[in-house]
């Protein structure tokens, strides 16, 4: 059984355990919150193309996030739409505030973006609070469900669920491809990337775009999930949060931010002195697996199972020819 | 109308200011940190602490916000900086810095709590000064007297040429003998000392409040995105054109949009002048 098999078992156990979730899980709320770990990984599916390959640090994200579930409330509860179309409308104006977000910043350095990136988060909430009777001002905005059969929390959840499964199969593909390539050649190098001929500018924006998508859909189940949200909903901490993430389960992968998504929203809630400790735990992951492994978690366990696994003993018997060697010697003399 | 510009040069003051120590810490690491914001934030919460919590006098709670200023300067130096330069990766002292600022901000905010707090009176003053009130020439004043200050111990003093040097040529620098890495933690410690005094003398415009780091990085960034990065007279201009722009916005459009006209300005800037207003240009030697 190849590495290759190997992977593919444990995602497909993976899978089967997401999908059959609603029947074993103990309670509700361990449904809602894995609920929740989909609708955040549809933003970071998305976001991990950006900062885990094309190593652009966005630190905003939670902006996009934030235009897209007041987005799908506004469509869907103010004038009315079916949610599907708000869903639609929310990634697609995402998507559009992304490529307006990312024409000017993308040409920026990296600093200059990050910097860029975290002022759109600060923007967009200072627009909702100000646009009052548009996005409920500080009040908030209540947020129809999804009609039968997503209005049960279990059907709800695997209506999550299928999206963020084929925002998995969309980065997957991305990734292991042309695009996911150039990519993770700009990533290491630009000035490399560009001598081989790939786009840099336009490499990025696609993928930033796409984010925004991501960014919009996720935006939408996760507001549709609360049910009310407020400008508090989004706070920076929680752009944080998805940044802290992807560079924990690191940065290249599709496995490790998956496995960091589900750790970081579970571990607060299993552990509750974490959970007062909050961003300072954050705070503290990220600077450990920078200063240790800046690969990321998901390398640690790479790199201990080549520890642990008995490397095959090679040995190469040698087997001189005696006489020519002897015949050589002569011969020299 | 005046009111408004008084409190915009103010509150530009204190931007200039994270600017300036922006500019200390970048001239000799090449690092722009994320956490310079926080050097003001913690300067003003530490004179706060020491002056109306703990009753001391006003020198004491000085000392205290430019000590814990120094000291965090250090802190970050080792912890986010060194070992990061050391491996000489792309832009991972972003991430370091990024850290040990949501870990500050959330220790204080633990701490001294999520309200921001009033900050002591510092001089005896009647409330009813009105435009000459302290909390607005009290930043001004040390802006550009940290400027000047910056300026001539670059040019007269022996431990500034060797800031100088080493913002021109770290290896270079190195090379002729300057111990580069204590250098650095000196620049680290002498731009928490700075960014600390900022944050106290500002105390009474921006208040107590754990929550001003995030708000002071990004915004210093921007003054000093838009003055040139590198240059102090810039740093200058570039936090009063800010102050004075967000002032004048929220007195004609109201206060709701002061970050996005901020963000504006930036882009305008980089769009004309993508080094600054007196920056110098980055040539990449091919």
């Amino acid at each position: 059984m190849s590495a290759e098999h190997r992977r593919l078992g444990l995602a497909a156990l993976l899978a089967l355990g997401a999908a059959t979730l609603p029947f074993w899980a103990a309670d509700q709320y361990q449904l809602h919150l894995a609920t929740l770990i989909a609708a955040y990984w549809v933003l970071i599916g998305g976001l991990n193309l950006v900062v885990g390959y094309a190593g652009q640090l966005s630190i905003g994200h939670v902006g996009l996030l934030s235009i897209g579930a007041y987005a799908f409330a506004i469509l869907a509860g103010k004038a009315g739409l079916h949610p599907a179309l708000a869903v639609a409308a929310s990634g697609a104006l995402c998507g559009i505030a992304g490529l307006l977000l990312g024409l000017p910043s993308l040409r920026l350095p990296g600093f200059y973006f990050a910097m860029a990136t975290m002022a759109v988060a600060l923007i967009v909430g200072e627009v909702v609070l100000a646009q009052g009777e548009l996005t409920g001002g500080g009040v908030g905005l209540p947020v129809p469900g999804f009609p039968a059969p997503f209005d049960s929390p279990a059907g709800f959840y695997w209506l999550t669920a299928a999206a963020a499964a084929v925002v998995t199969w969309l980065t997957w593909n991305v990734a292991r491809r042309m695009q996911g390539r150039g990519l993770i050649a700009i990533r290491d190098s630009v000035v490399t990337a560009q001598a081989v001929g790939v786009p840099v500018l336009g490499a990025k924006l696609r993928a930033f775009v796409f984010s925004g998508v991501c960014a919009g859909v996720g935006g939408s189940l996760f507001a549709a999930l609360q049910s009310y949200i407020t400008p508090d909903t989004f706070h920076f901490e929680l752009s944080l949060f998805f940044f802290v993430c992807i560079i924990i389960g690191g940065r290249g992968g599709i496995l490790g931010p998956f496995l960091g998504v589900v750790v970081l929203t579970a571990l607060p809630e299993l552990v509750s002195p974490l959970a007062k400790l909050g961003n300072f735990f954050y705070g503290l992951l990220l600077l450990a697996v920078v200063l240790v492994v800046p690969e990321g978690i998901g390398r640690v366990f790479e790199l201990v199972a080549a520890r642990l696994k008995p490397r095959p003993v090679e040995s190469v018997p040698v087997q001189p020819d005696l006489p020519r060697l002897a015949r050589a010697l002569r011969s020299n003399r | 109308m005046l009111s408004a510009l008084v409190a915009g040069l103010a509150t530009g003051a204190v931007f200039a200011a994270t600017a300036l120590a922006y500019n200390v810490m970048f001239s000799t690491s090449k690092v722009l940190s994320v956490t310079t914001g926080h050097l003001p934030m913690l300067g003003g919460v530490a004179g706060a602490y020491v002056i109306a919590g703990l009753g001391l006098p006003w020198w004491l709670g000085l000392l205290a916000a430019m000590g814990t200023g120094a000291l965090f300067g250090l802190l970050t130096e080792l912890v986010a900086i060194r070992r990061v330069l050391a491996r000489s990766d792309e832009h991972l002292w972003l991430l370091s810095t990024l850290a040990l600022a949501t870990m500050v901000q959330q220790a204080v905010g633990l701490w001294w709590g999520t309200e921001p707090r009033p900050f002591p009176r510092l001089i005896p003053q009647d409330f009813s000064a009105g435009l000459a009130d302290q909390k607005f020439w009290l930043p001004i004043a040390l802006a550009v007297a940290m400027a000047g200050g910056l300026e001539l111990f670059y040019s007269r003093t022996m431990a500034g040429k060797l800031f100088v040097a080493m913002s021109e040529d770290a290896f270079a620098a190195r090379a002729r003998g300057i111990p580069t890495d204590r250098i650095r933690v000196a620049s680290y410690a002498l731009a928490g000392a700075l960014g600390g005094l900022a944050g106290f003398a500002a105390g009474q415009l921006t208040f107590a409040y754990f929550a001003l780091g995030l708000t002071l990085t990004l915004n210093g960034f921007i003054a000093l995105a838009v003055g040139g990065l590198g240059s102090n007279v810039g740093a200058l201009i570039g936090g009063f054109a800010l102050g004075l722009l967000n002032a004048l916005a929220s007195y004609w459009f109201g206060g709701e949009y002061q970050q996005t006209i901020a963000v504006g300005l930036l882009m305008v800037v980089l769009l004309v002048k993508p080094e600054g207003l007196l920056g110098s240009k980055q040539v990449r030697p091919v």
